[in-house]
């Protein structure tokens, strides 16, 4: 079984409750619980202190090219362990998208 | 143990929360300095006498393209009986993303047939100005300039939020 290497605190302004978590790999991938969904027209993307960007990436979406259909994976960064996640989910019970920030380590 | 967690904060979510004011609070003033569809930036002292329609959006949001042909079919519908629909697009993410760029949100408008005026809000001053938490939002402002009704959620040509929505714009209309 693969190790989740951290939950992330979500900061969602509505819900302080961890959406999604990010398994260490290689490569990085972000996994969320059943019902959540990430959007795939907008990459997750990890920014790093010395300002590179990763984005998160995965060939397979939904027939409208709206979300991910398997989780988003980056190749981890040589030599930084820290950044902060961008992420935009939009839970499939709901009719609307959020963002979601947060610090995370690896 | 997250699938939990995740499920419960679904689940207090609500969509299409109403403010069915009466009379309403002020709108705030929009600042936005970047138009297309309009030849000059807009500002609700100047729609006074038109109801106004706010659309809190982003061309990468599914939630909110899906929701653009029922904005197209009001503008069709109402523009020459008095409604102003107003596009405000709040970019997610940082310019990295291609969000902010003009030339992006043309084409998104010319793929999805909106004529009706859109601000770029790439600063987020009207979205905070009136305290936006979702991708799409919706403003309805009456003739007043005064805020009506507000919500969130995406909606289709003919279902049920659809009419409602068309209810509050033909209501204010008549008022």
């Amino acid at each position: 079984m693969t190790r989740i290497a951290l939950l992330l605190l979500a900061t969602t302004t509505a819900c302080r409750q961890p959406l999604v978590a990010v398994e260490a790999g290689p490569p990085l991938r972000l996994v969320v619980a059943p019902g959540v969904r990430i959007n795939a027209r907008l990459k997750p993307a990890l920014e790093l202190g010395d300002g590179t960007v990763l984005r998160f990436d995965s060939p397979r979406v939904t027939p409208d090219s709206a979300y991910f259909a398997a989780a988003p994976t980056a190749a981890p960064p040589g030599g930084a362990r820290r950044g902060t996640l961008r992420v935009s989910v939009c839970p499939s019970g709901e009719a609307f998208c959020r963002s979601l920030e947060m610090a995370v380590a690896w | 143990m997250l699938a939990g967690v995740v499920a419960g904060t679904t689940a207090a979510m609500r969509r299409l929360p109403l403010t069915p004011g009466v009379g309403g609070n002020p709108a705030p003033e929009l600042t936005n300095t970047s138009w297309l569809n309009s030849d000059q930036p807009l500002r609700l002292s100047e729609l006074r006498g038109r109801v106004v329609l706010l659309n809190f959006w982003v061309f990468t949001c599914g939630n909110c393209t899906r929701t653009v042909p029922s904005l197209v079919a009001y503008d069709r519908l109402y523009r020459e009986r008095g409604l102003t629909i107003i596009g405000i697009h709040t970019p997610e993410f940082p310019p990295y993303a291609g969000e902010h760029d003009k030339g992006n949100l043309t084409r998104a408008l010319g793929r999805q047939g909106i004529t009706y005026p859109n601000a770029q809000d790439n600063g987020r001053r009207t979205w905070d100005a009136y305290g936006i938490r979702y991708w799409p939002s919706f403003v309805l402002i009456d003739k007043r300039g005064m805020i009506r009704y507000t919500g969130y959620g995406e909606f289709h040509l003919g279902d049920g939020d659809f009419r409602e929505w068309e209810r509050r714009i033909q209501q204010l209309l008549a008022e």
